[in-house]
Order: C-alpha cells, then sequence, then structure tokens
C-alpha cells in the first residue's frame, strides 16, 4: 500500500493522480477533487473530472503522461490497473497508493486506509463509517423482512448476447447477497462468465436485472435474449430491472447501486 | 469410395448429432421429457447442434474444394482472408455497439465483411481473364495481416468490456444459435455445397493442372471462378453464423482422404459430414467443461486440431492434395 | 492397294501468336493433320514445338488466323465437345496428385454424360497397365506414368493425341515401348497422334515429320525428305548426317563435328 514514508504531518498531497473511475469519485467524496491533476479516459463522475487531464487507460495507462503531471501520489486499484505499472512509477520514485478492495465489505476498510495514506484520516473514516452505516442499514431490513426472501432467485445479466452474467466475487453478487436474495450464477467459475441460455432455463430465476452498457438502450439489447427466457418466472412476470451503473464502480455511489438494486426487488 | 463406408459416416454423424442434443450439458432423456427440458431442447439445444453442425459441414466442404482449387494441403477457408474481414466487421459492431437489426445485427455485418473481403481478393488474384491460385493465395493472406492489424488497433482503443465480446465471437460463438439464423445458414451452405459438388469433376480435373484440365473439355478459369464463389459463400455463412472455429477446414479433408481417397464428388461430402459431426463434438465438450460456463468452441477445435495437425505432418504420406 | 483419301481433323490457317504484345512468336502458321497421321513436330528447345501444340488444342487462343477442328472453328466449339475428339498431353506431369491410377483414367470419362463402351481395366491392357489399377503416379516408373494418361485420352475417345515431348527424361527402353504403344493405337484405333519431340532418331520413327525453327515451319514430309544435312543444320545449327545401315534402316549421324 505504500511505496514510501509518508512526507510530515498534515496535508493531504495537492497533486493525486488517479488511475480509475472509482477511485476518482472516492477522492472527489473525499474533497480531494481539486487536488487532482490526471485521470483515466473512463474516469467520468462526476462532471469536473471531465476538464482534468487523461493520462491513458486503466488496463494501459501512459507512464509519460503520469510522470510528467508530477504526482505526488498515484492512486491505483488491483481491480483494473497494470500490477507491473506500479513497478514502473516505483523505479522513478513516484509514490503509489494501491487500493485492494474488490469486495463491498471491504470497501469502508479500504477508504479508511486511502484517507491515512493522504493524510485526512478523518475524512476517510467519516466517510467509511457513512458507508458502513448504509450497508448495515440494508442488512437489517432485509433481517426485518424474515427469511422468505431468501428463496427468490436473481440473474444479473451484464450484456446480453453473448450472455455474460456476474457471479461470484463480483460487486453485483456481494449486493445480491447484502440484500439477502441468491445469485443463480453465485457457483459459477468465473467473475464474469458466459453464461448457458439453458442453466438459466433450469434456474428459472425470479427476477432479471439488466447492467447498463455504455451509451446503449440495454431494453434493445436484451429483447432478443429475453424473447428466448420467456418461460422463465422473471420475464412471465415482468420483473425485469434495467439498472444503471451504480455497481460497476467500487466507490461511494456504489450504495445508490444497492439501493436501485433493492427499490426494483422490494417492488414486486 | 465404397457403400458401406459412406454408410458408417452418415451413422457416425447422426449418432454425434443425437449425443450432442441430448447429452451436453446435462442429459435429457427423450422418453420423459419435463416442460422445462422440452422447451430447452426444442428451442435453445436443436437450433444451437443444428447451426453447429452447419458450419462445420460449410467449413469442411470449403476445405476441401480450396486444397484442390489452390494445389495447396494447407489450405484453409480462412486462408483467402474471408474470416480476418469478417472478424473484423464483427468487432465494429460488436465494439461500437451497433444493434439496427438486433440480433442479426452481428450475423450480417460479419456477412458483408466476407462478402466484400471476398470480392477483394477476388479482384486481386484476377489476372488475364482468369483467377490464378498463387495470386489469390497471396492477396488472401495479405488482407487477412492487413485486417488483423486493424482489428488489433480496434481493440486496443475499446474498453476491456468491449474487447472482451469481441473476443468471444471472434473465437467462436453458438451460443446465440436460434431458429431464426438456421434457414439463412440453410440457404447458403447448401447454395454452396450445390455448386462445388457439381462442379466436382472439374476440381478433380484442377488439380491436375490446367493443362489437363482444359484436355479434358473443361475451362480452367472459370471453373476455379466457380469453385472460389462456392467457397466464398460458405465461408461467409459459417463465420456470420458463429465466428471463426479454425482446424475443421484445414483437417477434414486429409482426414477423409485417408478414409475415402481424393476423388472430389466423395471427398467434399464426406468433408462436409466429418466437418459437421466435429464441430458438434467442439459444441459439446465446450458446453460440458466448466458448466454453465461456455467455452468459446473454436478454442476446443484449436485443442484438438493444432495436435493432430502436428501429427499429421509427420505421416507425409497422408499430407497431399 | 486403294488409300481412300484422308479426312482432315484439324486445320491452322496462317495462325499467330505472341507471348508478349509487340513481339510475335509465331507468324503465318499453316498446317493440316488429317485422319491416321502419326506426326513427329521436331525442333530445338525454344523453337515453339510447345506453342504449337497448346494452340492445337485450344489452350492457347491464336492472335491472328484460325484454328479449324473437323471443318469448325475451334473457338466455336464447345469444351466438352472439342474433348472428345481431341486429347493434349503437356510435358510436365505432377506426380503428386492424390489418385489412384484407376481414378486418373477414368477422368477420361469427364467430357461424356453417357459413358462410353471403353471400361478403365481395358484401357489399361490397351496400354500394358493390367494390374495397376490401384497404384500411385509415385509407384510406377516414368514410362508407366506417360501409359497412364494415354489410357486416360483412351477413354476420352479422343481420335487426336497431341503429346507434348513424352519422351523426355525416360530412358531409351521407355522411348522406344511409348512409340511402340502409339503405333499400335493408330493402327488398331485409327487415332492421330502428333508428338512434340527433339529427337532426331527417334523423329526417323515417324510417318511424317515437321521441323520447327523459331516458331517457323521451316519443313514437312517424310524423315526422308525432311530430314537432309541442309534442313537439320537450319533446325539444329549442328552439321548431321542421313546413314543408311545395310539394307533397312538409317541412323543419324554428328562425327562430322567432333
Amino acid at each position: 500500500m505504500f511505496s514510501e514514508a509518508a512526507a510530515g504531518p498534515a496535508s493531504p498531497p495537492a497533486r493525486i493522480v488517479s488511475l480509475a473511475p472509482s477511485m476518482t469519485e472516492i477522492l472527489y467524496a473525499l474533497g480531494l477533487g481539486d487536488n487532482i491533476v490526471g485521470v483515466t479516459s473512463f474516469c467520468d463522475y462526476p462532471e469536473e473530472t471531465k476538464k482534468k487531464t487523461r493520462v491513458g487507460g486503466m488496463s494501459n495507462p501512459s507512464l509519460e503522461a503520469v510522470a510528467s503531471l508530477k504526482p505526488d501520489i498515484v492512486v491505483m486499484t488491483t481491480d483494473g490497473n497494470p500490477r507491473e505499472f506500479e513497478e514502473l512509477l516505483r523505479t522513478l520514485h513516484i509514490k503509489t497508493f494501491v487500493f485492494t478492495a474488490r469486495r463491498i465489505a471491504e470497501l469502508p476498510q479500504g477508504i479508511r486506509e486511502l484517507g491515512a495514506a493522504l493524510n485526512i484520516r478523518d475524512r476517510g473514516a467519516a466517510l467509511a463509517k457513512e458507508l458502513d452505516q448504509s450497508l448495515t442499514g440494508f442488512a437489517a431490513r432485509v433481517k426485518a423482512h424474515g427469511p422468505g426472501k431468501s428463496k427468490e432467485k436473481i440473474l444479473y445479466i451484464i450484456w446480453p448476447e453473448p450472455l455474460i452474467v456476474a457471479g461470484p466475487g463480483t460487486a453485483m453478487d456481494d449486493a445480491i447477497a447484502l440484500l439477502g436474495r441468491t445469485n443463480i450464477a453465485s457457483s459459477a467459475s468465473t467473475a464474469y462468465p458466459k453464461y448457458s441460455l439453458e442453466e438459466v432455463l433450469r434456474q428459472a430465476p425470479d427476477v432479471i436485472l439488466i447492467g447498463k452498457g455504455s451509451g446503449m438502450d440495454m431494453m434493445e439489447v436484451s429483447r432478443g435474449i429475453l424473447h428466448r427466457m420467456t418461460s422463465v418466472p422473471a420475464v412471465r412476470n415482468g420483473n425485469i430491472c434495467y439498472l444503471g451503473d451504480g455497481l460497476y464502480r467500487l466507490g461511494p455511489r456504489i450504495i445508490q447501486g444497492i439501493e436501485e438494486l433493492a427499490e426494483c426487488l422490494n417492488r414486486k | 469410395m465404397s457403400k458401406p463406408k459412406i454408410a458408417a459416416l452418415i451413422l457416425v454423424t447422426c449418432l454425434v448429432f443425437l449425443c450432442s442434443l441430448f447429452l451436453a450439458p446435462k442429459a435429457i432423456n427423450p422418453a420423459s421429457l419435463s416442460d422445462i427440458e422440452r422447451e430447452i431442447l426444442f428451442s435453445i439445444r436443436l437450433p444451437r447442434v443444428l447451426v453447429a453442425f452447419l458450419m462445420g459441414v460449410a467449413l469442411g466442404a470449403s476445405g476441401a474444394v480450396l486444397q484442390g482449387v489452390l494445389r495447396n494441403p494447407l489450405a484453409d477457408p480462412y486462408i483467402l482472408g474471408i474470416s480476418s474481414g469478417a472478424s473484423l466487421t464483427a468487432a465494429l459492431g460488436i465494439i461500437g455497439g451497433l444493434t439496427f437489426l438486433g440480433s442479426f445485427t452481428i450475423p450480417v455485418l460479419a456477412f458483408i465483411g466476407a462478402i466484400i473481403t471476398g470480392g477483394i481478393v477476388g479482384v486481386m488474384g484476377w489476372k488475364r481473364g482468369g483467377l490464378w491460385p498463387e495470386r489469390l493465395l497471396l492477396a488472401g493472406v495479405g488482407l487477412s495481416f492487413l485486417f488483423s492489424a486493424l482489428l488489433m488497433l480496434m481493440m486496443s482503443i475499446s474498453t476491456d468490456e468491449g474487447l472482451r465480446r469481441a473476443m468471444l465471437w471472434i473465437f467462436g460463438d453458438l451460443s446465440m444459435s436460434e431458429w431464426q439464423r438456421v434457414p439463412y445458414g440453410l440457404v447458403f451452405v447448401l447454395a454452396g455445397i450445390a455448386l462445388s459438388v457439381v462442379r466436382a469433376k472439374a476440381l478433380n480435373a484442377l488439380i491436375l493442372g490446367d493443362e489437363f484440365a482444359h484436355s479434358l473439355g473443361f475451362a480452367p478459369q472459370r471453373e476455379r471462378l466457380i469453385l472460389f464463389v462456392s467457397v466464398g459463400l460458405m465461408t461467409a455463412a459459417s463465420v456470420s453464423l458463429g465466428g471463426m472455429i479454425g482446424f475443421i477446414g484445414l483437417l477434414m479433408p486429409h482426414i477423409m482422404r485417408f478414409f475415402i481417397g481424393s476423388d472430389s464428388r466423395m471427398l467434399i461430402p464426406a468433408s462436409a459430414l466429418g466437418g459437421g459431426a466435429l464441430l458438434c463434438i467442439a459444441d459439446l465438450i465446450s458446453k460440458s467443461i466448466m458448466p454453465p460456463m461456455e467455452l468459446p468452441a473454436g478454442v476446443v477445435t484449436a485443442i484438438i486440431g493444432a495436435p493432430y495437425f502436428l501429427y499429421l505432418l509427420r505421416r507425409k504420406d497422408v499430407l497431399s492434395v | 492397294m486403294f488409300s481412300a483419301s484422308k479426312q482432315t481433323i484439324l486445320e491452322l490457317d496462317r495462325v499467330g501468336y505472341a507471348y508478349e504484345k509487340g513481339s510475335p512468336f509465331i507468324q503465318e502458321l499453316s498446317f493440316t493433320i488429317g485422319e491416321g497421321d502419326f506426326i513427329g513436330l521436331l525442333g530445338a528447345n525454344g523453337s515453339g514445338k510447345s506453342t504449337i501444340m497448346k494452340l492445337a488444342s485450344g489452350l492457347l487462343k491464336p492472335a491472328s488466323g484460325g484454328i479449324s477442328l473437323w471443318g469448325r472453328s475451334l473457338t466455336a466449339i464447345k469444351h466438352k465437345d472439342r474433348a472428345k475428339l481431341i486429347s493434349y498431353l503437356p510435358q510436365t506431369l505432377d506426380i503428386s496428385v492424390p489418385f489412384t491410377i484407376k481414378e486418373l483414367v477414368g477422368m477420361g470419362l469427364y467430357p461424356y454424360d453417357i459413358p462410353p463402351a471403353l471400361s478403365v481395366d481395358e484401357a489399361l491392357d490397351m496400354v500394358g497397365l493390367t494390374g495397376k489399377a490401384n497404384a500411385r503416379l509415385t509407384d510406377l516408373s516414368g514410362g508407366e506414368r506417360r501409359r497412364t494418361f494415354i489410357a486416360m485420352t483412351l477413354l476420352q475417345g479422343a481420335g487426336l493425341l497431341l503429346l507434348d515431348e513424352p519422351l523426355a527424361n525416360l530412358d531409351i527402353k521407355y522411348q522406344i515401348e511409348l512409340v511402340k504403344l502409339l503405333k499400335n493405337l493408330r493402327e488398331t484405333r485409327n487415332i492421330s497422334v502428333v508428338m512434340a519431340l527433339h529427337d532426331i532418331n527417334i523423329a526417323l520413327q515417324f510417318e511424317k515429320v515437321m521441323l520447327i525453327k523459331q516458331g517457323c515451319l521451316i519443313g514437312a514430309g517424310s524423315p526422308d525428305e525432311v530430314l537432309s544435312r541442309t534442313m537439320l543444320k537450319q533446325a539444329f545449327d549442328v552439321d548431321v548426317e542421313i546413314r543408311k545401315s545395310g539394307d533397312k534402316g538409317v541412323y543419324i549421324s554428328y562425327e562430322n563435328n567432333f
């Protein structure tokens, strides 16, 4: 997590480069938006991010672009940034912080650690606490409703054709579990498997969630695959929700993502 | 060319077809079908196995024809660059998120890409009134490189998501097979096979060389053109149905030559049947290895095909056109 | 003995051909091939023998002049019909073709929708390849390979055989075998033979010799007439003589060159 000893007390780094949209959002939520000097080409939230200098993609950021911004620290994540890049930054004596949280449950602690590394321990702890409270809130609501809900079978479609779904170890899987339901794909062997249509029919999910593809009309795009699932209870009863991209980034907006999910599930 | 061999081939193909239909990924007993199983069987498995079979048929037949037309034992339907062009347009559609024809968008784009590429290769291979095998080969290989480069360019600037989807398609995706695709596939594949079987005698003569072909009463350039068009149709249909599935067009003719001889009148249909059966097997494997996840069928054919190809190389008697 | 006048099978009338525009290789070439002819087309390498054979078979189209087959223009005849009348055997054979002898010979039937009465085995017998039906070209000797394709032409039923240097690279034994076979076929089946060659001694075996130099026909007639010292000097640029040995038998002598 740390690559060099923290430089003195008090002030957060003045020049921060973020190598992931989720990190950018977290930095903004921690009030460090103005300190960000470089972001990836995928960073788009909040609006102000779009004016920041781009340093490349998540899996292929430009070393030169990052170095030329003379950052005090580069914030990256294990979920999407190449490991080798961190080593490259170190050889250039650029300080890095690697965010290791990949599951929803790990997010608050990850934020605490980030806060400590950026010398804003208090703000970090506050944000983490806020997230903790929201998450426990969800869990409590589920308990209140009783155990019946866990029988509800959910399928989260990342992309309809070819059929790619959210499997184990994903934020979507975490969110579904947090809300006390069962993800039918949670026993798959990879995180985002190309799933068997046949298996979906057999499992007969009660609710189908369809995630947002960038700039696409997901209803149009999913029409075909849903047409082939007409015997599935979710399709028969019209329990299909088109969700935003809240669950796609492990940052503060994950709460909105979970809320959106909860709202959909509780609606039926 | 004996009747028992043909009967055996047809029998094996039917067996493979039925196994693929009823056994993978979970066994279904045809005698006692639950409602859900009936739906799975008719709206998911049957069209998928049919599509796989059609693709295999197209690839096997195309391989047999091309190896004869180009007089090259390493010829494979993809050597003419048709598949690279199709992959490029399909990837454009996938990464660019085009959906103007719903589920048909990507197959149609792939088909257009294949036909355009076939046309370019045909034009480049044309000189002095005819198609020349060496020119076709060079044009095809050259175009393949070019389109692969463009494809790599497109992939390197796409999002991870788009990239993955494009690659899944390119490596052979039978998971989107549905009844609607079957008639189109059938029409083009049948047209291609009919065309090539009808000209099978000409193909035999072409293998002896243009001079012999002429002496035996054929117009070599015209026959080559017709055969090239038949391969183009079948390959375009195959790639648009389910991406690039390799090795079948390359290996099936060699395997069948061993059993049934080199007479194209037998070799083309036999390679077609063998190709269909092989792809059904590959599909069966791709559904059964890591259920409920599905591997791309092209990966399976490559894993089976590459070692077998190396083995064939050692048996020099087998590897001749 | 009264011999009926021979019918003309193939007639070349002032045919011209150029491999590259502007440098004509063949000019004003005229000759006829009749029924039962046994003609040797003799000339040095590069003299145009192959080109003439290809023109005669229809493989190359003349740039000027016309070729007629049984009275009809060669270009107007359908390929399949033409294949039933003329058979052309090229100089080089690709012996790596994957077909059996039976399959190869069987290809002679391709021009036909209704197969003629001759069977593959009968054709193989006629050329002395009985029992080789399941072999491949790589298993046969050079002479046997040529004979395979002659068997194929038998199935084709062609009345005119155009053979481009079939004796090249064959041992003398097989050369003689092949010429004897062709003579025999001419006797028994009335097949006309035109053979391109550059061995002067073998040319003596032919009924008629056509001497070619640089795309031109410089002499046509019986071997006695054509293979004279002056003609051979013109065609091959060497000093040769025809000598008689005993009562019968002639041979070519090069001695004066050494």
